[in-house]
């Protein structure tokens, strides 16, 4: 851009006087301006229905959402009913009519991400704390940086590498020893029954505990950070060690936004389909052991939906209604809790 | 030193063994993760995966040309057709709705989208979009993948927004701007560099996803960059290759990963660069 | 204070009046149900300044945004009465604020420089409303620097961000930018409270030289100011107008002992 030219000869002592030229040379310009405004008129109104608008859609896609899987299960919903909550069994291809039950899959998706949960949540909570309190300073940046990094890889990749790496290192090493160690305890027995495999729902659970454990762990870190230093330095002034200052300040300073990331995360185990597809083995048949395989709503509509038709892609499309509603509760609830920590953070 | 004290000690020692041993736990798994990744995909990674199309069955040659092709064809899409919704819905949010109990309402559903599952999406792309023209395409792929970028955008737009400073809103309102230029002249420009961010972590985010593209875009196996048709890309490419008896097949799987993975770092990192310098302006 | 009595010569008009610009009457504002303002009576002269005065949350900040309508931009709040700027009451649902802003410019208490270069911080709002050549532009950019004293400073890096200047600069800056769209009246909402003593007197120095074209009204903290650069000073204590007159009379000799009180620094 030029520069302005200079004005004629005028020093920075009489500034005044050129403004008050200035002025009168433009002394009526309110008529201009009116016009000039005019222009803005229609652009202005036009840029504020946009965003209105856009903000509505975001509504009209939840309508969507619901509306097209309400849609699409209505055939299941009206043949199956109720029984489909309580049926087992999954035979698409049966003859002169399909028997389609989801509990299979319901069953699945609630173990899974319950196994998951039991080991991510406890060492997520752990890394946060690491994290927050006992990392030296250096290291803790480019940890967190890691770590959100790490939250940040599309969960096909976890869930190949489970497929190749884990599942085989789980069933070669991990599950024979659990199966020794438990057989013959009543209970315990028969949930880590035997013989070991490649595909089972514990495997499963143990991709996914890994893919949501970044998650875990950034998200408790941001809601540890948001308790105050001088809190914490009190605390520690009255000669509290670590662990007293976790327990007794931060965690229940933090409690809500805690169980509210906790919930976060749960909603995105139970909706999670690549960690889980390759490794659960599709079977729609519960069993005691969890080393035996199994499947979870999103595997079961990922692996069959392609190939599916007619009551049978509708049975799937009831199965993501259930999905939807559960995880609409589940990150609702997350929501208000977090919700309920920034207000109290505001205030 | 007294007892209590002494088991206090004990107790704050074992919680920090403790500690150590879940980062040691945690760090060691997605170290290892990482590390298989690199080493097995670096190990297919070489000029023919860029240039040639994906093998046919028992093939031993082959690339993922037309996948790479497909899949950043469909994001920018997504991202083309997502981000500017996201950006005014997250503008009316921010700006003009700060008051209003819609935004409040909205602000929650965007929320519960931002992590629905992407399946879902892609049952209801499916619905919307894949029965109504007749069959899987690229454009109901990028659509999903809208679906997916916009809470994303919504979120950091108005997020971003709400950091600009009310009093050069004021000011800008006080030289007699409409608000409309209030916002696109001044608040967007104070909040590029966020907004910028935002766009970058959706495209990161879509990047990767694959349960949306299963049966929206499907796959291909040749070249084509036709969005009316089935087209090839490299989530939905992994996904069949991982699960297929060929050693090859498999060699490319991972070298697929390890070049999404790659992008979704870079993306990652650079939003990241973007909003450092953001909060040191 | 509610009882407190208000003497009706505290409303004489200074002896040697000048034309008005803004006549403000029987103004009520209302935050919600707070009502932050009772019945306001007073006028701004042309090419005058008038300080507003009064302990924190008096109303005086309130009384200036109603001005030029800055209160619009937020819902709830509400004015009741009449300003008539020129004759015309600016309170009228009909009028046009955008226009009305152009008018009415306005100066904050925190320099708030646009995201932008120091050129396009004044170009902007010229553009805004008229279609001018580039060099017309160029000039009206000059002339509006040269206006806020800030030319020298800054004619070799207009195109540096206006974020780069110093805050005493950058509140010449937004000076300028007021200036610039040639207002007819401008208000000053504590321009100086953020800024070091040197940068203080330079905008001082400047308010005393825009009154010669500009109707100037400024709201501040700070009682020496008042005195230096006002002709007209109105007292305000929780939302009332306690005394208003001649700056020179108001300092020396004020009719109420409110005024009296604040003036010598008895409370506020």
């Amino acid at each position: 851009m030029d520069q302005p030219s200079k004005g004629a000869g005028v020093s920075g002592a009489d500034v005044s006087d050129i403004a008050i030229e200035a002025n009168a040379a433009a002394k009526a310009p309110v008529a201009d301006r009116a016009q000039a405004l005019k222009q803005f008129a229609l652009s202005d109104k036009t840029f504020y229905w946009l965003t209105r608008a856009s903000a509505i859609c975001v509504l009209l896609l939840l309508g969507g959402i619901i509306l097209s899987l309400i849609v699409g299960a209505w055939p299941a919903i009206q043949h199956f009913g109720l029984s489909f909550l309580t049926t087992q069994r999954w035979a698409p291809q049966l003859e002169p009519a399909p028997i389609l039950g989801g509990l299979g899959p319901i069953y699945g998706t609630f173990v899974s991400s319950l196994i998951a949960m039991l080991i991510a949540v406890p060492v997520g909570l752990g890394i946060a704390i690491f994290l927050t309190e006992l990392c030296p300073m250096w290291l803790r940046r480019p940890f967190g940086v890691a770590i959100e990094l790490l939250a940040g890889i599309p969960s096909i990749i976890y869930g190949m590498w489970g497929f190749f790496v884990l599942a085989p290192f789980l069933a070669d090493h991990v599950q024979p020893w659990i199966i020794a160690a438990t057989s013959g305890i009543p209970v315990l027995g028969s949930i880590f029954g035997g013989p070991p495999s490649y595909l089972s729902l514990f495997n499963a659970s143990v991709v996914l505990a890994i893919m949501i454990l970044p998650f875990i762990t950034a998200i408790s870190r941001d809601v540890f950070m948001t308790v105050p230093p001088v809190l914490k330095e009190s605390a520690y002034g009255l000669g509290c060690t670590t662990w007293e200052v976790v327990r007794n300040v931060v965690i229940p300073y933090t409690r809500v936004g805690v169980i509210g990331g906790v919930m976060l995360a749960l909603g995105r185990a139970l909706g999670e389909t690549m960690a889980v597809t390759f490794i659960i083995g599709n079977s729609f048949r519960i069993q005691d052991s969890i080393f035996s395989p199994g499947t979870t709503i999103s595997a079961a509509i990922a692996s069959e939906f392609a190939e599916s038709g007619g009551l049978h892609q509708s049975a799937l499309f009831l199965l993501g209604l259930l999905l939807f509603v559960l995880t609409f509760f589940v990150l609702a609830a997350a929501r208000l809790m977090l919700m309920r920590l920034e207000r109290a953070k505001g205030a | 030193m007294n007892s209590i004290y002494a088991r206090r000690r004990r107790r704050n020692v074992i919680i920090r063994v403790l500690c150590y041993a879940a980062a040691a736990f945690g760090l060691t798994w997605l170290g290892l993760i990482l590390f298989t990744l690199f080493w097995n995909g670096l190990a297919g990674l070489n000029l023919s995966v860029f240039t040639q199309m994906t093998p046919p069955p028992g093939s031993k040659t082959g690339g993922l040309a037309n996948a790479i092709a497909g899949s950043a064809i469909m994001t920018f899409l997504g991202v083309a057709i997502g981000a500017p919704i996201g950006m005014l819905a997250g503008t009316f949010l921010a700006e003009y709705g700060r008051h209003e109990r819609l935004t409040t309402v909205i602000r929650f559903i965007n929320d519960i989208l931002l992590s629905a599952p992407s399946i879902i999406i892609g049952l209801f792309v499916y619905v919307a979009v894949v029965l109504p023209m007749g069959g899987f395409s690229g454009l109901a792929g990028a659509l999903a993948l809208a679906v997916i970028v916009i809470p994303v955008v919504v979120r950091t737009t108005e997020d971003m927004l709400l950091l600009v400073p009310n009093p050069l809103r004021e000011a800008a309102s006080a030289l007699g701007m409409p608000r409309s230029l209030v916002i696109k002249r001044v608040a967007y420009r104070a909040a590029r560099a966020g907004l910028i961010t935002g766009v970058l972590l959706a495209t990161a985010r879509v990047a990767g996803e694959t349960a949306p593209l299963l049966f929206t875009a499907l796959n291909n196996q040749f070249w084509n960059i036709d969005m009316t048709t089935t087209v090839a890309n490299l989530p939905v490419t992994i996904n069949n290759f991982v699960q297929s008896p060929y050693e090859y097949w498999r060699q490319l799987a991972w070298t697929g990963a390890l070049i999404i993975t790659l992008a979704v770092l870079t993306l990652n990192v650079v939003a990241r660069i973007l909003g450092r310098e953001r909060n040191t302006q | 204070m509610t009882t407190m009595t208000i003497a009706a010569d505290a409303f004489q008009p200074p002896a040697a009046s000048a034309p008005v610009k803004i006549e403000v009457r029987n103004l009520d504002f209302f935050y919600g149900a707070f009502r932050a303002l009772k019945n306001i009576n007073l006028s701004l002269e042309q090419n005058r300044v008038t300080a507003f005065i009064g302990p924190s949350g008096c109303g005086k900040s309130t009384l200036l945004r109603i001005l030029n309508r800055m209160y619009d931009l937020y819902p709830g709040q509400r004015a009741e009465g009449e300003v008539l700027l020129d004759g015309a009451n600016i309170l009228d649902p009909g009028v046009d604020v955008n226009l009305l802003r152009a008018r009415v410019g306005m100066v904050f208490q925190k320099p708030t420089p646009f995201p932008m270069t120091i050129y396009d911080n004044i170009a902007f709002g010229i553009k805004l409303y008229e279609k001018l050549s580039k060099s017309e532009i160029d000039g009206r950019v000059e002339a509006a620097l040269k206006g806020a004293a800030l030319w020298n400073e800054v004619k070799d890096k207009l195109n540096a961000s206006g974020l780069s200047l110093s805050g005493g600069q950058q509140q010449r800056l937004c000076i300028a930018r007021t200036v610039a769209i040639r207002p007819d009246v401008i208000l000053f909402d504590e321009p100086c409270s953020a800024l070091d003593p040197i940068s203080t007197a330079k905008v001082e120095e400047l308010i005393d030289e825009l009154k010669a074209q500009y109707t100037i009204a400024i709201v501040t903290h700070n009682m020496q100011q008042a005195a230096r650069v006002s002709d007209n000073t109105a007292f305000m204590y929780l939302g009332d107008l306690v005394e208003f007159g001649e700056t020179s009379q108001m300092f020396t000799t004020p009719t109420q002992k409110a005024t009296q009180d604040y003036i010598t620094g008895r409370f506020g």
